[in-house]
């Protein structure tokens, strides 16, 4: 960055919006050491920045706490756009089931606040209180949870957003019913920042469960525990999520059940009686601790992919995958997919990884790169939209972001 | 930067006053045209014959006709493709149908156009026992996805009140809901994938299970929802769900539509999850009970709510034993509980039968819908019901309550013409009322051409010209059903870009 670039931009912003800092893995997954960040304090310095940006030719790389951002390759010069100071509850009504508030709040925060009135935001990514309200919905990642809950994009009720030339809209709304017009606010969902910078969101908000138990199976053999899992999945009953994790040591299966003491009781009898096995079974908090233990583990790791297929095929995924030495594998049984984390130390990152490329995709699955040793060169890891769904999205790209000014769809 | 048209602008708006939306004659299609139509899908499913045609002048809106100048009924998706190729190449605007049962005119032909429906396109392509998947024909009949799926032990959860005859392909397009939706979610929860003939007749598959979603954006999502006017979803991926073990259905009677509406707000706080939450007011019971549908509601009832869960059957008598309490705290005059299927039905009787059973105290039936908070329901209703007074009008309502989604229903006579436009003000007004209340112009039903003059009440100019723009990726020249979805804009000084912004006006 320019030094007088970030002259130009100092003079039109508060003090305050400067001086903050980033996580140093950011720098990590953008490959480069530290820029410039910038913090606005509302929605209209964040269209200020934006609009600099465009006649600037500066390009913006939008997060919230940065601490989960997804590898990219920043080619000309940027500066960091962080939410964190965008970070109140707006407007919280207990009994409508519904919360809004600024980007940069943190789900932890929230979580406090709707704790209080028994309500809760079922989506359990990894570590997942630390993660922002904006990033989340940025990311469209949902966990496990979406096995009994359904996906974030589905709860998201409405957001402000500031697109990438500086053009602020209101998305949706804050009712949990609503087709009034062409439904932009589901491509923002997921769209990593790359059309708009979402500046508030609302959400929908679920009643805490009155039990949330946890039934538990381990075992040293992984195949085993995912014919356990699939018969799980395709049971009678709709668990709030299913995860297998495996390790070269064996695996563990977690079955998360919902609901009334009774109603979670009976239906682990029908899933004991429907899979022939029986569960040991945790109760909060010890569950908890487990379950965190098990989402959180490798979130820190600097080596770390994520496969998709369909969820029946989890189970022949997870064969490849555990070959590699010294992975350790998440698997979302439900939804179909599978983080792998894997050892910086592994021998000739580049060909292993092709080699597992080429094998998941034989298998009809897809791999993608989370985060990535600095050494390699991992850009063919990053997987690629079917080339008409590209067009469609670059269209949408440049509605939304006409002079590029965000990282993204390139 | 945009501006609406005035009036006078723009062709003469859809409205419940002229009753139909063109009073002139439909041009025919081109003979080379009808021929080469008939080429890709049989002269037999190219329907030109004026008789014919009026069958397909309205969808469930009837207020607004027009006869489209010709209707295709292709089998595949390559036909669909060969006829949006051949249509577009000519410049001739098309009109997706499924079974037009839609409530805001989202079928109605435009004076250019040609419908394409889906009638033929009914086969259930695949059912995914192991990933819970099946992928349909836009022409399979809702219900019947679940009929097909039960055996199974699974089925489909979206069930608008039409699901014995609207189709997958016009649930895609409105995003369409349906009582059960509280607990489930709308449409968009339930496609997975799609393939779409796009403009010019291009084939796209969008999604999928199994394919990684951060590779690009929700482009499903997008096109779920878009009424018709991005293209035709031409086979549909949809996600099934078990089916439930145990379904306790209970109905209480109010005195009021305020303490039925406080028992459901009572009901949701205390962290129940019904799988709906309906009520119906006292004209709808009066209503019903002068029908064939009666059920031997008390006349006097202000209102009753039928409040149903489904799950594992051993917590569920525990849900309604809470529930039944919340009803009988908020001055409930009696609760039943359904112990077997046909008690159910007859519970359910005076909701799903309320929209036949108008019929029997006016001639004609304006069915409204909107969206609320839940906790602004007691305000509103007492809203509309002054609306109702002022204007002389009778305005029964039913809705999904614990969605806060309402179907005001205004009951009038066509042949008077100043009710008409007691009802058409009385409408707006309706509308400025809930978007006040901090809710939306529609929760289910779409836009269509009816709610098309309200869009500008919920969205400024910035928000309907990145519809517009959205729409421009899919459909650039808008040929499909364009007219549709947004209000007529201009850009202030622009000039050939002008009638595209104008969204096919």
């Amino acid at each position: 960055m320019r030094v007088d670039l970030t002259d130009s931009l100092s003079r039109l912003l508060p003090e305050e919006a400067f001086g903050h800092s980033v996580p140093s893995s950011l720098w990590a997954a953008l490959r480069t050491g530290v820029e410039t960040v910038v913090a606005p304090g509302s929605a209209e310095e964040v269209a200020t920045i934006l609009k600099w940006a465009s006649e600037m030719g500066v390009r913006v790389v939008p997060i919230g706490t940065g601490a989960h951002t997804y590898p990219r390759y920043p080619k000309d010069p940027f500066i960091v756009l962080t939410t964190s100071r965008l970070n109140e509850i707006q407007h919280y009504e207990p009994a409508d089931l519904t919360i809004t508030a600024s980007a940069g709040a943190l789900i932890r925060d929230l979580s406090t606040e709707t704790a209080i009135h028994g309500q809760w935001l079922p989506f359990d990514p990894p570590d997942v209180p630390n993660r922002t309200l904006g990033g989340l919905v940025a990311t469209g990642l949902s966990g496990p949870l979406w096995a009994g809950y359904g996906q974030l994009r589905n709860h998201v009720l409405g957001a402000t957003i500031v697109c990438g030339d500086g053009r602020a809209l209101r998305l949706g709304g804050k009712v949990v019913k609503n087709v009034a017009g062409f439904d932009i606010l589901k491509v923002m969902v997921g769209s990593r920042g790359e059309l708009a910078v979402i500046t508030s969101v609302t959400v929908r908000l679920f009643p805490l469960p009155v039990v949330d138990q946890l039934l538990v199976l381990e075992a040293a053999d992984v195949s085993e525990l995912v014919s356990t899992a699939r018969a799980v999945a395709t049971a009678p009953i709709m668990p709030a999520s299913i995860i297998l994790s495996a390790t070269s040591d064996g695996g563990r299966l977690l079955v998360r059940l919902h609901g009334a003491r009774v109603s979670v009781e009976a239906d682990q009898k029908r899933l004991e009686k429907h899979t022939g096995v029986s569960f040991e079974v945790r109760n909060t908090p010890e569950a908890e601790s487990l379950l965190v233990q098990e989402r959180g583990s490798g979130i820190n790791t600097e080596f770390a992919v994520r496969v998709w297929a369909l969820p029946s095929r989890i189970g022949v995924l997870l064969d490849v995958l555990k070959q590699v030495p010294g992975v350790s594998l998440n698997a979302d049984v439900y939804g179909g997919s599978v983080r792998a984390y894997l050892p910086v130390n592994l021998s000739d990152i580049e060909s292993s990884l092709a080699g597992l490329q080429k094998d998941i995709e034989e298998l009809g699955g897809t791999i993608r790169a989370l985060r990535i040793p600095a050494e390699v060169n991992a850009s063919s890891y990053f997987a690629k939209p079917l080339v008409d769904e590209g067009e469609l999205a670059a269209g949408l790209k440049r509605a939304f972001d006409p002079h590029a000014v965000l990282w993204g769809i390139e | 930067m945009y501006r609406l048209l005035e009036k006078g602008d723009e062709e003469p708006v859809a409205s419940l006053l002229t009753g139909k939306v063109s009073s002139g004659m439909t041009r025919p299609l081109p003979s080379t045209v009808v021929s080469d139509l008939a080429e890709i899908v049989g002269h037999e499913h190219v329907i030109t014959d004026p008789d014919r045609l009026l069958v397909y002048e309205s969808d469930g809106l009837t207020a607004y006709r027009r006869p489209p100048r010709a209707v295709v009924l292709p089998s595949s998706t390559e036909e669909i493709s060969a006829v949006v190729g051949l249509l577009h190449s000519n410049g001739i605007e098309v009109i997706p149908r499924g079974a037009g049962t839609g409530l805001s005119g989202g079928a109605l032909a435009t004076p250019e156009g040609v419908i394409v429906g889906t009638a033929r396109m009914n086969r259930i392509l695949k059912i995914d026992v192991e990933n819970r998947i099946a992928i349909a024909q836009p022409g399979v009949i809702n219900a019947h996805l679940t009929e097909a799926t039960n055996s199974y032990g699974l089925y489909y959860a979206p069930d608008p009140s039409s699901q014995s005859a609207c189709t997958l392909g016009g649930n895609v397009a409105e995003n369409s809901g349906g009582p059960h939706c509280l607990k489930y979610g709308v449409t968009a929860r339930y496609v997975t994938g799609l393939t779409v003939v796009l403009a010019g007749g291009r084939i796209v598959e969008l999604g999928g299970v199994g394919r990684d979603p951060y590779t690009t954006l929700d482009l499903v999502g997008l096109f779920v929802g878009s009424e018709g006017c991005f293209g035709i979803a031409t086979e549909i991926e949809l996600r099934l769900l078990p089916i439930t073990e145990g379904v306790r259905t209970l109905l209480g009677i109010f005195e009021s539509v305020e303490s039925a509406g406080r028992a459901v707000t009572k009901i949701i706080a205390s962290g129940l999850m019904p799988a709906a939450v309906e009520i119906v007011d006292g004209p709808t019971i009066e209503a019903v009970e002068a029908s064939v549908f009666a059920a031997g509601y008390p006349l006097e009832a202000g209102a009753a709510l039928v409040i149903e869960f489904d799950g594992t059957d051993t917590g569920l008598d525990l849900d309604a034993d809470r529930a039944e309490q919340c009803c009988l705290e908020e001055g409930a005059i009696e609760v039943q509980r359904a112990t077997d299927p046909e008690h159910r039905v007859k519970l359910w009787t005076a909701r799903k039968k309320a929209f036949g059973a108008m019929g029997r105290i006016a001639p004609d039936l304006l069915v409204q819908d909107a969206t609320v908070p839940r906790t602004k329901l007691p305000e509103v209703l007492a809203g509309i019901d002054d609306i109702g007074n002022r204007y002389g009008l009778k305005i029964a309502n039913v809705f999904h309550a614990g969605d806060g989604n309402l179907h005001p229903n205004i009951l009038f006579d066509r042949q008077n013409q100043n009710e008409l436009e007691s009802v058409e003000r009385a409408s707006k007004e309706i509308m400025q009322l809930c978007v006040d209340a901090g809710g939306t112009i529609t929760g289910e039903h779409g836009v269509g051409v009816d709610k098309r003059q309200y869009m500008t009440l919920v969205h400024g100019p910035a928000e309907l010209e990145a519809m517009a723009a959205a729409k421009r990726v899919f459909d650039p020249a808008s040929l499909f059903n364009p007219g549709k979805v947004l209000p007529a804009v201009e850009v202030k000084g622009a000039t050939d870009t002008a009638k595209i912004l104008a969204i096919g006006e």
